[in-house]
């Protein structure tokens, strides 16, 4: 079943274990908190489409586990990832300290023009922070990545932090920075020029005939 | 390599072990090893029992039986299909049963549905009769609107009664009706209300959107073979069945095998406790030695807390401890539902389940939390690995349901005697342990036992169901993208947990069920989706359904039905390796 859109970009999130991951990618696609999260094994898929500058772009997301041990199965989805969420906890300093492998690993194991957003989490419980958002900030601009503090409760910032990493990718398209043909760039042209031809009636027709089988 | 790399692990750890007795001058050493971060670093063990996977030679493993204490003089010697059949017919009756309940239920469903739908139907039409004339052709339509549902919902009931799974699946409904390509923004969030009924408020349900329309019967009917929690009256069956094993296990010396044949098929509830703890190798099949066994192995549990637990904030240890304590709390509540309940049905999803109050009481995670830290702290090799924690709850449940008779949702665990419950805890721990022995290599540094697991069944299903096999391929789908967490957690993520300890029934009286039948389960289980996957169209598609395969509804005959062609796959293709080597 084919789908409309210009760009597939391909993400990654990833980060310490219980920085709240999972809880960001399904507020992102579901806008609401998942209460019972649990601990994601390996990976988990999810996908959605976004309009970015006037372009529809889906994002197939990978969900990563945090543990140490899933390293060697998570390190795989990196290779031809377009873009990732970082992640740590600003209520959990190491979390934060961790930062830093996380990126090396990025930076080996995915494309090197990754564009990576990082996000300080756990916004909402300001309380409790570890972490304060200048030098996260510094952080992350001593490390040319975007930054943004995020809630997966409240939702805040979550939708941006996806919708930043994309817009960012596409400037690069558009300033010919990255090259969606290149292999491994994590980009794909969409099917949206050839849908557009297509009659509705018949593109559901060859969906019956589909289904038929 | 291999073996003398988990040799000097085990040595490393007991070393570990003692030193830390005598002093704490060793502090560091093993335990950070194992999350060293620097990327590629390739330094651990492939276990000495676990060398590369060889078909063949896997085959020759499982024959030999290398857990013979667990199978005292019987290298499995069958046999014939008709053999085994005969031995484990019982396992066919589940469904016969359910067949005649199923059958009688919806003929009543029938007759109500039929009745409530004509009736609707007259009464649309008297209404409409009393309306002006210029209506006559809306009256026609709507009346043969009306019998066509009738029709229709009568069709549906039979269909639904005679196979679950025949529903259209809704998403490719949603995205049919939706082609229209300028409308995108419309589109985009189609998208995003699909994936809202994917996970969304039916995500227990996940694709089985349609639950609430299907009729009633087959859960209540289920409820009589559920034998994990208070059941209504036994059938005939169950009670012979029950009293097969209670002879079993009067004698003196129980015979294992015996046990093990009849378990094959699933435990009654009434005696699970003590077959599982006797199948798993924890009790001896000597009677008068089991008091003392239990004893000695209690005390040296608590012995092992006494000595380590207070190490669990140590330097080199709280990582351990505090991955576990961020863990326990968020263990999923849906794979705790251990029993649909017929109030339940209408909402649609199960929103209150037993166990889950069980499961916040602040004692229970604290045991979980002690028996997790103790088997990582002496199992350096692999440590804890998230998953494992899953690992304990069929053995504490069913465990815990020894005491429980009465009403499962206001059992307050505290209430249960002290002594009792630390009894649960040790057993608990002694079993998972069993059960971890042989398949640590599905948790060691890179995780070989699943990386190889996961192969074999991709080579497995190539051979099986040639087209679920190329399906995927095309959609590029990854076997180890949805696969990895059916080995990591057994299955515990995709089935309810009542599937779950029915499924360890057998993996428990299988030899090398937990390592090797699993395989064949997993090959089943996938292709028992074929149709849903050979529906799906794309990436996204296939990858959303094999993460959220609907079994909310799955009771034993569903389980029974899998395994019993997992037994089906093992014997065509572990007697005959050629077939399963491509």
């Amino acid at each position: 079943m084919s789908e409309t859109y210009d760009f597939l970009f391909k993400f990654l999130v990833i980060g310490n274990a219980g920085t709240g991951k999972s809880c960001l990618l399904h507020q992102f696609i579901e806008k609401r908190f998942k209460e019972d999260s649990n601990h994601t094994i390996g990976v988990e898929f999810g996908s959605k489409i976004i309009n970015v500058i006037n372009k529809f772009v889906k994002l197939q997301i990978w969900d990563t586990a945090g543990q140490e041990r899933f390293r060697s199965v998570t390190r795989s989805y990196y290779r031809g990832a377009a873009g990732a969420l970082l992640v740590y906890d600003i209520t959990s300093r190491e979390t934060y300290n961790a930062l830093t492998n996380w990126l090396t690993d990025a930076r080996m194991l995915a494309s090197q023009n990754i564009v990576i957003i990082l996000c300080g989490n756990k916004k909402d419980l300001d309380a409790d922070r570890e972490v304060t958002f200048l030098e996260a900030s510094r952080f992350a601009q001593e490390n040319e990545l975007m930054f943004l503090e995020t809630s997966a409760l409240t939702g805040e910032n979550v939708e941006e932090a996806f919708v930043q990493c994309a817009r960012k990718i596409l400037n690069k398209i558009e300033s010919g920075e990255l090259d969606p043909e290149r292999m491994g760039s994590g980009i794909q042209y969409g099917d949206a020029a050839l849908r557009q031809l297509r009659s509705p009636r018949r593109a559901q027709a060859q969906s019956a005939q589909e289904c038929g089988c | 390599m291999t073996s003398s790399g988990s040799l000097r692990i085990e040595l490393l750890g007991r070393g570990y072990v003692e030193k830390k007795m005598s002093n704490d001058g060793s502090k560091k050493q093993f335990w950070k090893r194992n999350s060293a971060k620097v990327p590629g670093s390739i330094q651990h063990v492939y276990g000495a029992q676990h060398p590369p996977f060889d078909p063949l030679l896997h085959v020759n493993l499982v024959k030999a039986g290398n857990k013979m204490q667990m199978t005292p003089g019987k290298p499995k010697k069958a046999t014939t299909f008709q053999e085994f059949e005969s031995i484990t017919s019982d396992a066919w009756d589940v469904g016969d049963d359910d067949d005649e309940l199923l059958a009688m239920a919806a003929q009543n469903l029938n007759i109500e549905v039929v009745m409530e739908t004509a009736n609707k139907v007259i009464e649309n039409h008297s209404k409409l009769q009393e309306r002006q004339q210029k209506q006559e052709r809306r009256i026609e339509g709507e009346q043969e609107e009306g019998e066509e549902r009738l029709h229709q919902q009568q069709q549906q009931v039979e269909e639904e009664v005679e196979e679950e799974e025949e529903e259209p699946s809704p998403e490719s409904v949603r995205l049919d009706a939706s082609p229209d390509s300028r409308m995108v923004k419309s589109l985009s969030e189609a998208y995003i209300g699909y994936s809202k009924e994917v996970y969304g408020e039916k995500s227990s349900l996940q694709r089985q959107c349609s639950l609430p329309q299907r009729p009633v019967i087959p859960l209540v009917a289920r409820m009589a073979d559920q034998n994990t929690s208070g059941t209504p009256a036994m059938t005939e069956r169950e009670a012979s069945r029950l009293d097969k094993f209670r002879q079993v296990l009067a004698g003196p010396n129980t015979d294992l095998e015996e046990l093990r044949k009849l378990s094959w098929s699933g435990i009654p509830r009434q005696v699970r406790p003590i077959t599982w703890k006797l199948l798993s190798g924890y009790l001896p099949a000597n009677v008068e030695r089991r008091a003392s066994t239990l004893q000695r192995k209690r005390q040296e549990y608590f012995g092992f807390i006494e000595q380590y637990y207070d190490s669990r904030n140590d330097e080199h240890h709280q990582d351990t401890y505090r991955q576990i304590h961020i863990d326990i709390p968020r263990m999923s509540p849906e794979s705790l539902i251990l029993q649909p309940r017929v109030t339940e049905i209408h909402i649609d999803i199960p929103r209150t389940n037993p166990l889950i109050p069980l499961f916040q009481q602040p004692s229970v995670q604290e045991i979980f939390e002690r028996i997790l830290f103790i088997w990582a702290i002496r199992h350096p090799a692999s440590g804890y690995v998230q998953g494992i924690n899953d690992l304990v709850t069929p053995f504490f449940v069913v465990y815990v349901f020894e005491y429980i008779e009465e009403d499962v949702e206001n059992f307050d665990v505290s209430s249960l005697q002290e002594d009792v419950l630390r009894n649960i805890e040790a057993d608990s721990f002694w079993c998972m342990s069993k059960l971890l022995d042989g398949i640590q290599d599905n948790y060691t540094f890179a995780q070989p036992g699943i990386q190889r697991k996961v192969q074999a069944l991709e080579v497995l299903v190539s051979r099986i169901d040639e087209s679920v096999h190329r399906h995927m391929q095309k959609y590029e789908v990854e076997y180890l993208q949805f696969a990895f967490r059916w080995m990591n957690n057994l299955l515990m993520r995709e089935l309810p947990l009542r599937c779950t300890i029915r499924l360890w029934d057998t993996y428990q009286a299988e030899p090398e069920g937990f390592s090797h039948f699993h395989l064949y389960v997993c090959a089943a289980f996938l292709v028992r989706w074929r149709k849903e996957i050979l529906e799906e169209k794309d990436f996204q598609g296939l990858m959303i359904l094999l993460q959220n395969l609907p079994t909310m509804h799955w009771g034993n005959e569903e389980i029974s039905v899998l395994l019993a062609e997992a037994y089906r796959l093992k014997f065509a293709f572990a007697d005959a390796p050629n077939h399963y080597k491509r």
